[in-house]
């Protein structure tokens, strides 16, 4: 990291904004390099390198955000970039009611790194491609098989962020993800099954372990199975979500919810807002007793935990919903004190150098409980397995929320049997987790993350994981997922 | 774009700078293909919520990609670094992706060169847009709402670019494009209203009156019932009629069509909407945000996807097209969905004459469901009404609808003129306010 540098600009920028009287000002230099491979249809379609490098500076001037961001990153501009955010925000503050008042947070001066083993960026571009062409040829040795995907990508992050109230943060972040996909066709229908290494903070050695060629023949077999499959009679089952599933389920319908800034109406006119409203914490109840949810910036190789946030402020591990009951929000520096907390959450996060960071959803994860899977499994007289993400969608306060999956099994009498197709489940977010009965333990936890979360205006690209142990839900709502159904 | 006070940003690429820029990588290369592509953008954003500003932001980005290919391998490395050694190295990276990719069989070089179209993409008054006249929208906006006593949030943008494309092989395309967009969401208590535009002018996003249309269905929606799902008629404003046609668009691609995995299979030539539907791309209407080439090269041409319900046109890409021998036409940018005769002026006109029937401001969270028919699910959003015997008489809880486009639209009972149309989720389009028989609106919600 060129820090020797990037520390002189940073200074440049924090004089301008503390010579302008500005009461808060930060700057974040940020050079991201990534690496996407993409195979399809057993070629290599594309092979991407990007660098991306520059800075976006903040001030805080009489309670009001200005913010500007630039590629050029120079001793001529640094300064004349923050002198720009000091006028923006003087313009902000001409309409201020409210002015922004911080939460506090000590100085920190320290720097992250992610650990991994094996660096993504220094394996051959032939044994990457080798591998993704690989995959695609073995997909393809299934008869039935109409088309197939692979990818592979990888990002560093290298930040510097500087404040004026004295913190310096220096982090070098790693991200990696693999992925192979089968698309089957019968009599004019297509299905596709995906496998899918979660997004984590970790090196090549993701890709190693998750072995995608030695998944790719279950993943096409079960491709050619999907498609065949019956389709769900619509009804009233009980449903046993798998890991991957569930973390879609708990990004949209418990992390989106518990983000302060949509609860306090930022987001009203685009992402939406919250039935979580303020005056329900402590009280509402979310879920049944079985319903843990921790947000946790601080578990290792999860894509939020990244040591501090763009506020400066450390990671932490809160609850969100303890035994059913909501009872804290993600929280930045400037919402936080809005419902009287002293602290912020440490979940503010821009997804690049050139966009303001905006409250995100932590780690937000399901705790284990004491039930074996085979144990959830065995008390279902009917009912569907679901693992994977399908179709999902959800309304702007996060009530209605209709779910889809990537792969679906028949629970009968206490036994996964055949595959199913077509399975869309629906319902009401406190309802849903209401009907939780039991979860998994520890030994079935598995982390999945999400690295394309919209939220923001213009809009970003959020980074978090959301871990989580098989759980059951009883009497939920299925329809099947074709026209005029 | 410039604050009393600050200096100016640098200006933007101009042409001759983006030829020398190109002509730096081009001449250097050792690739037998090379491709150059920039991007220099400047945008500002202020938003707003609760009737005062949240964020106020100014972006400055210039991005240059350079691929090379050395027959049939290739590969791309892009900079936000555009200095000279930078360029440089970006192009070095590129060389060593292509010399080490595996050969691709679809693989193409780059377009001939040709003249591209010359359109009004940059209007001087957006050009000249900044962080003062963004706050005066605002201002106007939060003004008429707090007039009313109701909540205001939303954004005003503007924003510039500098386009350029250049190929070993003479190609070479400049475009100055810039544009505007206003969105805005009026809270009374719980009842949200809505309206949005996006135009090539700033002097064209009408801020008062859009405001004025986001406070009339807020207040229309504090009177608020609940009906039970099922199949309605219903009167889609040209937003919900655009977040349908988005995916049912955005689903025209000519490889998934050739191997089978398209909801279009076999329909080419077949009617596939109502016989008096018509989808053309318009590039060149003063409403939309066409340009004159794409990212590939490629020239954006007027041009008729769906002809009298009839489709006519895929998204072809280049080595598609050639292996069927048909003229490779990438995107609809600037579409245009019209239905002949309309018998509606506007929207009110389809009120008054519909017996009853749901009114649908705006769709919300449109996703697949089913590829294999095209069935999306999605939610209503800030603004549903029942209608009956041609009066809106109380707004209603929003529902789920779970429907396919391609059913949807077999048969439309009513239509406008085509109008403008933009949401959070699509570009923008010119289509009709539509009445439809029927439309499957499968949960309703608790607000």
């Amino acid at each position: 990291m060129s820090t020797p540098d990037w520390a002189e600009l940073a200074e440049l920028a924090l004089k301008s904004i503390a010579a302008s009287g500005a009461e808060y000002g930060d700057i974040r230099i940020l050079h991201s390099s990534s690496q996407t491979i993409i195979g399809e249809d057993r070629r290599i379609a594309s092979i991407r390198d990007v660098e991306d490098r520059g800075f976006g500076v903040r001030a805080l001037y009489h309670g009001a955000w200005g913010f500007a961001a630039s590629s050029i990153l120079s001793p001529e501009d640094v300064p004349r970039v923050a002198d720009l955010a000091v006028e923006i925000a003087k313009g902000s503050a001409s309409l201020a009611i409210e002015k922004v008042r911080l939460a506090e947070e000590p100085i920190h001066r320290d720097r992250f790194v992610t650990r991994a083993r094996i660096d993504p960026f220094t394996i051959p571009l032939e044994k990457k491609a080798d591998l993704l062409l690989s995959t695609m040829e073995t997909l393809h040795r299934q008869g039935g098989i109409a088309r197939s995907g692979a990818s592979l990508w990888a990002r560093r992050d290298r930040k510097l962020f500087a404040s004026t109230e004295g913190s310096r943060l220096e982090f070098d972040l790693l991200a990696s993800q693999g992925d192979c996909t089968a698309t089957a066709l019968h009599h004019g229908r297509f299905a596709s099954r995906c496998f899918n290494t979660p997004h984590l903070r970790v090196g090549y050695e993701l890709i190693e372990e998750a072995d995608m060629l030695r998944e790719a023949p279950r993943v096409a077999a079960e491709a050619i199975e999907k498609v065949n499959a019956p389709p769900v009679d619509p009804g009233s089952y009980d449903l046993v979500l798998d890991p991957e599933h569930l973390s879609l389920t708990i990004h949209e319908s418990c992390g989106h919810p518990s983000e302060l800034d949509r609860a306090l109406g930022y987001e009203a006119n685009y992402a939406g807002t919250s039935f979580l409203t303020p005056e329900k914490r402590g009280t509402f109840r979310y879920g049944s007793p079985h319903v843990n949810l921790v947000a946790d910036n601080r578990e290792p190789e999860t894509l939020a935990a990244t040591g501090y946030d763009d506020d400066g402020v450390a990671c932490q591990k809160w609850d969100i919903i303890r035994d059913g009951i909501f009872v804290g929000y993600c929280t930045n520096r400037e919402v936080g004190p809005k419902i009287g907390e002293t602290r912020s959450r440490g979940s503010n996060r821009a997804d690049s150098w050139g966009s303001v960071p905006i409250v995100r959803i932590a780690n937000v994860g399901l705790e284990p409980g004491s039930a074996k899977l085979d144990q959830l499994v065995a008390d279902v007289k009917r009912g569907v397995y679901i693992e994977g993400h399908g179709s999902y969608s959800i309304d702007q306060r996060r009530y209605n929320f209709q779910f889809g999956g990537d792969a679906f099994w028949l629970i009968e009498n206490g036994k996964r049997t055949h595959m199913l197709r077509d399975v869309i489940y629906h319902g009401i977010t406190p309802e849903f987790w209401s009907s939780c009965d039991g979860v998994a333990d520890l030994s079935s936890r598995r982390r999945y993350g999400f690295i394309t979360c919209g939220k923001g205006q213009p809009g970003q690209s959020g980074w978090m994981t959301h871990a989580a142990s098989p759980a059951r839900f009883r009497n939920v709502q299925v329809i099947r997922g074709e026209g005029r159904t | 774009m410039t604050v009393a006070g600050a200096k100016p940003w640098p200006k933007m690429t101009s042409r001759e700078e983006f030829r020398f820029l190109a002509d730096l990588v081009l001449a250097r290369s050792s690739g037998d293909d090379t491709m150059v592509t920039f991007h220099d953008h400047h945008s500002g954003t202020t938003r707003f919520a609760n009737n005062q500003v949240i964020q106020n932001v100014d972006a400055r980005c210039g991005t240059l990609a350079v691929t090379v290919a050395f027959a049939g391998q290739h590969g791309t490395a892009t900079t936000t670094d555009v200095s000279a050694g930078s360029i440089q190295e970006t192009l070095v990276r590129a060389e060593r992706i292509a010399r080490v990719s595996p050969e691709d069989p679809e693989y193409l070089p780059p377009p001939e060169p040709r003249v591209f179209a010359v359109r009004q993409t940059a209007r001087p008054e957006t050009v000249g847009a900044g962080p003062m006249r963004r706050l005066e929208y605002v201002n106007e906006a939060i003004g008429q709402c707090r007039m009313e006593n109701l909540m205001a949030a939303g954004i005003i943008s503007s924003s510039v670019s500098s386009v350029g494309i250049a190929a070993g092989n003479g190609l070479f395309g400049y475009e100055a494009r810039a544009d505007a967009r206003f969105s805005l969401t009026v809270q009374a208590g719980d009842a949200t209203g809505w309206s949005a535009a996006a135009h090539r002018s700033v002097d064209h996003l009408k801020i008062q009156e859009r405001t004025l249309a986001a406070i009339i269905k807020a207040k229309r929606g504090r009177d608020l019932s609940e009906l039970p799902p099922g199949r309605y008629p219903v009167i889609l404003e040209p937003a919900a009629v655009a977040g349908l046609w988005t995916w049912l668009l955005w689903s025209l691609d000519a490889k998934s069509y050739e191997k089978g995995t398209s909801p279009f299979a076999h329909k080419l030539g077949k009617q596939i909407v109502d016989e008096r539907l018509t989808l053309q791309n318009s590039p060149d209407h003063a409403d939309l945000l066409g340009v004159g080439f794409t990212h590939e090269g490629m020239p954006s041409e007027s041009s008729v996807w769906i002809d009298h319900g009839v489709l006519k046109q895929l998204s072809y890409d280049r080595f598609t097209a050639k292996t069927h021998g048909v003229k490779a036409i990438p995107t609809v940018e600037a579409p245009v969905l019209s239905a002949e005769s309309p018998p509606a002026g506007t929207i009110q006109d389809l009120i008054k004459r519909t017996e009853r029937a749901i009114l649908v401001t705006n769709f919300w969270y449109i996703r697949p469901v089913n590829p294999s028919d095209l069935t999306l699910t999605g939610m209503t959003r800030d603004g549903t009404f029942l209608v009956e015997k041609g009066e809106i008489v109380s707004a209603v809880k929003n529902f789920r609808f779970h429907e396919s486009p391609l059913q949807a639209f077999r048969r439309i009972d009513a239509w406008t003129v085509p109008m403008e149309a933009v949401t959070s989720e699509t570009s923008k389009m010119l289509v009709p306010a539509v009445v439809l028989p029927q439309f499957n609106f499968s949960s309703v919600t608790r607000f």
